[in-house]
């Protein structure tokens, strides 16, 4: 029977058709799959392709350097040398590691283990290399930790000869900001740190690295990021699998360096000027009994070239040294500068605004000749008070208050130059506000007419120093005070403010400004701190040309007001009256320099802040004061106006004219040798 | 047939040196592949003349021998990628088990044309079970779970070619299925075999071994109609892709290929199927047929679960796509089967014999 199995083929073709139509259907089901992946997925997955193969890599462009007027270099470039180590890379036993550690902690100093240390900052001192593996190991494996920024040169290359007996242990050189001049420019140079997370969209689509790329955050390294920065340079690479580069796919887009930015800067005249303020601060706060001496005392000096607008010196005391914030922002130093009261990260040149005093009345001054509120001869009889009707509308039967003269004996019958060169308060409360009593002018210029003055000078308004922070302070008109005080304009606010008191608030460098636009016979020059820029071999790719905003001798459309056009005979009598404030007038004692004319104007302006109030110094009629004084040499051809205001610094001649004194005759010392050198 | 095979083995050959891709240690794998090819070659050719019957008296010898293989192998083998699968005979490395998946179709076929009648009773379909068994659990002691399966997904099929009632093989199925449960909940799967089974269920839990798939569905996908073309497929190129010459190598050519490719290449692989199943249906006895289901399941079996797992729709298994992926002893082992086929073919008018 088994005979027949032998010789008979007995499988059933059905089982043979079911195994074929089992094959097509799988067959099918691989096609529609591939189908599926390929044709509709495959755009997706040849981008992925793509994205594996190439590797977009960034060519650092080297940040631009800053130089003072001079070639003095502000801001520069140092390679630093970072140790580094990666986890991912370090050996496979626990002993073998520990022989990295041990070989690295004794070339670095930095310990193994810090017991109890918390993470901080990659740079900041305090942690162990082993505690920095144990941290990074989690966070990113492949990343190259530092464990010792900016190493000595020495150490860093005896590591990196070592490296190879160390694996994981790396030496990495990155540039680092430096600023030689550290404090004395920190205000004007500024710093950088890292893009902060609510601007790196921004910088991301300008293409930073936000893991490496610093941003300028204050001072020129800010302003003119755009231009110190430069561009990536970019190089499309074909990549294997193992990340080596293949080749170029597309020519490498260079990078374009940044800019090299020469200042108006003269770090000689700032680093004198620094050193005057400071000591005259100093020998201020000596002055006072201990209860008095206020814990802000500060100062700025602003050193202008009032043809031009080019500042020459800018300084606000109390500074701090930007060179500490080079590598990385260390906490402790920034928090005692942020917890600070006087605020040294404030440029208070710019960012500061006080009371102006006494300096103000050269915008009385201008306006009330211009308009012919007064000729420069017409008297006015000051018996040290006045008293006028405060009203706070036209048909407010008021009452009575009293004006004091800073002088209360009164300077007597009195006309523009000397009302100017002894800053007569009784005068000016007369141009600016009127007094109907005897010797009394019978109308002054009136706010409005101040308010127009005080901005055709460059008051009201930040200026456009190409500085970020600056601030616009604050010249009142009845609008202003009806919404932000709820309240009327009064006849006594006019009066206040006739001599730079009351709600008017400025910055030292509008002061500067309304000096130097009187020096050069109405020239408004937008302040500026650029010279010129250069490329890397320190040839000049551009200059800065100086920027005239207006002439007040031409017709100037105030936005607000009507249009001004100030007579240049109006300016000469400015002048005249500021000169004889130095010869003989308030200045005289204290500001006078040898061989230099100079034309000035002092100023005691009373304030009352949140400091002040807080211990109690606004005693009536005897409110603590701001020292200014503001100056320019030489008369007969102004080339530098000078202005310092010293905080809580007492008398303007007293305090801050030694300090413009100071300030010019190191400008003409300069000059001098400059000039020698030069021939 | 025997021109679609030799064309696949060419294929496979073409396709190996693309997959090379400047990897040094990989260099001599083309060349070596076509010397493998061309032993394969006079094994396909000594296996057609041979008379398939002469197998059949040496069946028992073959079933001791391949399990004495095995055992041998699991004593001194090669061990590499944790498994033994390899031993050296001069100079040379075989797989035994591949040996066995070839040797197991002719002695199932032999045990199956003999016992067909008791195919339709559990004692009896047990019986040619154990034979099938043995060599499975042995390969599965190598480790090797993807050809103890497909030992027993030999043995099914030819029993039901063999009119095993359909029933049995659902049950039987049913059981099989459990089966990983059951290692699983007796600890009995390599560590690197859950590692596969997990990473197939759960691909993101594992990114390093989950590289590999995404790899290759990122060279599939980078194919689209028509291919990046031959030698062109950065992900291959560019060495992206790993294990590309063996495992993955439907991945590149599927790369280089395209749908379109790929379809032909379906084709050309499902022809050779068919031939082989004609060559059963044809067979001049069931023993011969059975020869021919065998080899067919031989073939699309490890054809389909490599697609399978490099268009991610099965787990990742060691089973090389035949005729293309590199190594001499899968390619040699069903280029013997194709030989025996055309054994079959070839004999089969000779009746009076």
């Amino acid at each position: 029977m088994r005979t027949p199995s032998f010789s008979e083929n007995r499988v059933q073709p059905s089982r043979i058709r079911f195994f074929l139509i089992g094959m097509t259907g799988v067959f099918a089901i691989f096609t529609l799959r591939l189908f599926f992946m390929q044709v509709i997925q495959g755009d997706y997955y040849y981008g992925l392709a793509e994205s594996n193969r190439t590797k977009q890599t960034y060519v650092p462009a080297s940040r631009g350097v800053v130089y003072d007027r001079r070639g003095v270099l502000l801001a520069r470039n140092m390679p630093a040398y970072n140790i580094t180590i990666t986890p991912a890379d370090l050996p496979d036993t626990e002993a073998e590691i520990e022989a990295v550690y041990r070989q690295l902690s004794q070339l670095t100093g930095v310990p193994i283990r810090v017991p109890g240390s918390v993470p901080s900052q990659e740079c900041a001192p305090g942690r162990g290399i082993a505690d920095l593996v144990d941290e990074w190991i989690e966070l990113a494996p492949y990343y190259a930790v530092k464990i010792q920024c900016d190493a000595d040169a020495e150490i860093a290359k005896v590591v990196l000869e070592k490296s190879a007996d160390m694996p994981g242990v790396g030496v990495e050189v990155s540039p680092v900001r430096d600023y030689p001049n550290g404090r004395y420019t920190a205000h004007i140079v500024g710093y950088m740190g890292r893009v902060p997370a609510e601007y790196s969209d921004y910088f991301k689509e300008k293409g930073y690295n936000l893991d490496r790329d610093k941003i300028g955050y204050s001072g020129i390294e800010a302003y003119m990021e755009e231009e110190l920065a430069g561009t990536y340079g970019s190089e499309l690479w074909e990549v294997d699998a193992a990340g080596k580069e293949i080749r170029l796919l597309e020519p490498p887009v260079p990078a374009v360096p940044g800019k090299n930015i020469r200042l108006t800067i003269d770090a000689r005249l700032q680093e004198a000027a620094t050193i005057i303020l400071e000591k005259q601060i100093e020998a201020t706060r000596a002055l006072k009994p201990e209860y008095l001496r206020s814990p802000m005392l500060g100062g700025v000096v602003v050193a202008m070239n009032p043809n031009t607008g080019e500042i020459l010196a800018m300084v606000s005391v109390p500074t701090y040294d930007n060179q500490k914030f080079s590598r990385y922002i260390p906490i402790e130093y920034y928090t005692e500068l942020a917890t600070d009261i006087s605020n040294p990260l404030l440029n208070h040149a710019i960012a500061g605004t006080y009371p102006p005093g006494s300096i103000f009345k050269l915008v009385t001054a201008v306006g009330a000749l211009n308009e012919g509120v007064v000729t420069p001869d017409t008297p006015v009889i000051c018996r040290g008070t006045i008293s006028i009707t405060q009203k706070f509308h036209p048909s407010d039967p008021g009452r009575e208050m009293l004006f004091y003269c800073y002088d209360r004996e009164g300077h007597g019958e009195i006309s523009f130059l000397r009302g100017l060169a002894l800053s007569c308060d009784i005068y000016f409360y007369n141009l600016g506000a009127g007094y109907s009593g005897p010797g009394g002018v019978k109308k002054g210029l009136e706010i409005e007419g101040i308010k127009q003055y005080a901005r055709a000078v460059g008051y009201d308004r930040a200026l456009g120093i190409e500085l970020f922070g600056e601030r616009s302070g604050l010249i009142p008109d009845k609008d202003w005070k009806r919404i932000n005080q709820g309240e009327n304009w009064a006849t006594g606010d006019t009066y206040i403010a006739t001599i730079g008191q009351g709600y008017v608030d400025v910055t030292p460098l509008q002061v500067a400004e309304s000096i130097a636009v009187i020096a050069s016979n109405g020239k408004v020059m937008k302040p500026t701190l650029i010279k010129e820029y250069l490329d890397g071999e320190g040839n000049v790719v551009e200059i800065h040309e100086p920027e005239m905003l207006y002439d007040i001798t031409d017709d100037i459309h105030d936005e607000l007001y009507d249009t001004v056009t100030v007579q240049p005979w109006v300016l000469k009598m400015v002048q005249q009256g500021m000169r004889l404030a130095v010869t003989e007038g308030t200045a005289a004692d204290y500001a006078q320099i040898e061989n230099i004319p100079t034309a000035g104007k002092t100023s005691t302006a009373e304030y009352c802040d949140d400091i002040a109030q807080s211990r109690n110094l606004c005693k009536r009629e005897a409110w603590p004061t701001h020292a200014w004084y503001g100056a320019y040499g030489p008369y007969e051809n102004p080339e530098i106006v000078v202005v310092a205001f010293v905080y809580d610094g007492g008398e303007g001649a007293v305090t801050a004219g030694p300090v413009v004194r100071d300030v010019l005759r190191a400008y003409f010392a300069l000059k001098t040798i400059d000039l020698e050198q030069g021939g | 047939m025997l021109g679609a095979a030799a064309l696949l083995v060419l294929l496979g050959i073409v396709e190996i040196r693309s997959a090379v891709a400047d990897n040094a240690s990989l260099a001599d794998s083309a060349q070596r592949q076509a010397t493998f090819a061309a032993i394969g070659l006079v094994i396909l050719m000594a296996a057609t003349v041979i008379d398939y019957h002469f197998w059949r008296g040496l069946s028992r010898l073959l079933f001791v021998g391949i399990i004495l293989l095995l055992l041998y192998v699991e004593l001194i083998g090669t061990e590499s990628f944790g498994a033994t699968r390899w031993i050296q005979v001069g100079g040379i490395t075989i797989q035994p088990s591949e040996v066995a998946k070839i040797s197991l179709i002719i002695i199932l076929a032999d045990d199956i044309a003999r016992n067909e009648d008791r195919l339709q009773t559990w004692s009896g379909i047990l019986r040619t079970l154990i034979l099938a068994a043995i060599p499975a659990v042995v390969i599965l002691r190598e480790p090797d779970l993807s050809t103890a399966i497909l030992t027993m997904v030999l043995w099914a099929a030819m029993a039901f070619a063999a009119g095993m009632p359909p029933r049995f093989i659902f049950i039987m199925g049913g059981a099989a299925l459990l089966l990983p449960f059951i290692a699983l909940a007796l600890n009995l799967l390599q560590p690197y075999q859950l590692d596969r089974l997990a990473l197939f269920f759960m691909p993101d839990a594992d990114p390093s071994g989950a590289y590999n798939i995404e790899q290759s569905k990122i060279a599939i996908g980078s194919g689209g109609w028509i291919g990046q073309g031959y030698g062109l497929s950065t992900q291959v190129q560019l060495r992206f892709l790993k294990v590309r010459h063996t495992d993955f190598i439907f991945s590149v050519m599927s790369s280089e290929y395209g749908l379109i490719g790929m379809t032909a290449f379906f084709g050309l692989l499902g022809f050779l199927v068919s031939r082989c199943l004609r060559a059963a249906r044809l067979a001049r006895d069931t023993y011969g047929a059975l020869i021919g289901y065998g080899v067919a399941t031989l073939i699309f079996y490890q054809a389909a679960f490599n697609i399978g797992m490099n268009l991610n729709l099965l787990p990742v298994a060691g089973l090389p796509l035949p005729f293309i992926s590199s190594g001499g002893s899968s390619l040699w082992s069903v280029l013997l089967g194709i030989g025996l086929v055309e054994s079959t073919i070839l004999y089969r008018k000779d009746i009076e014999f």
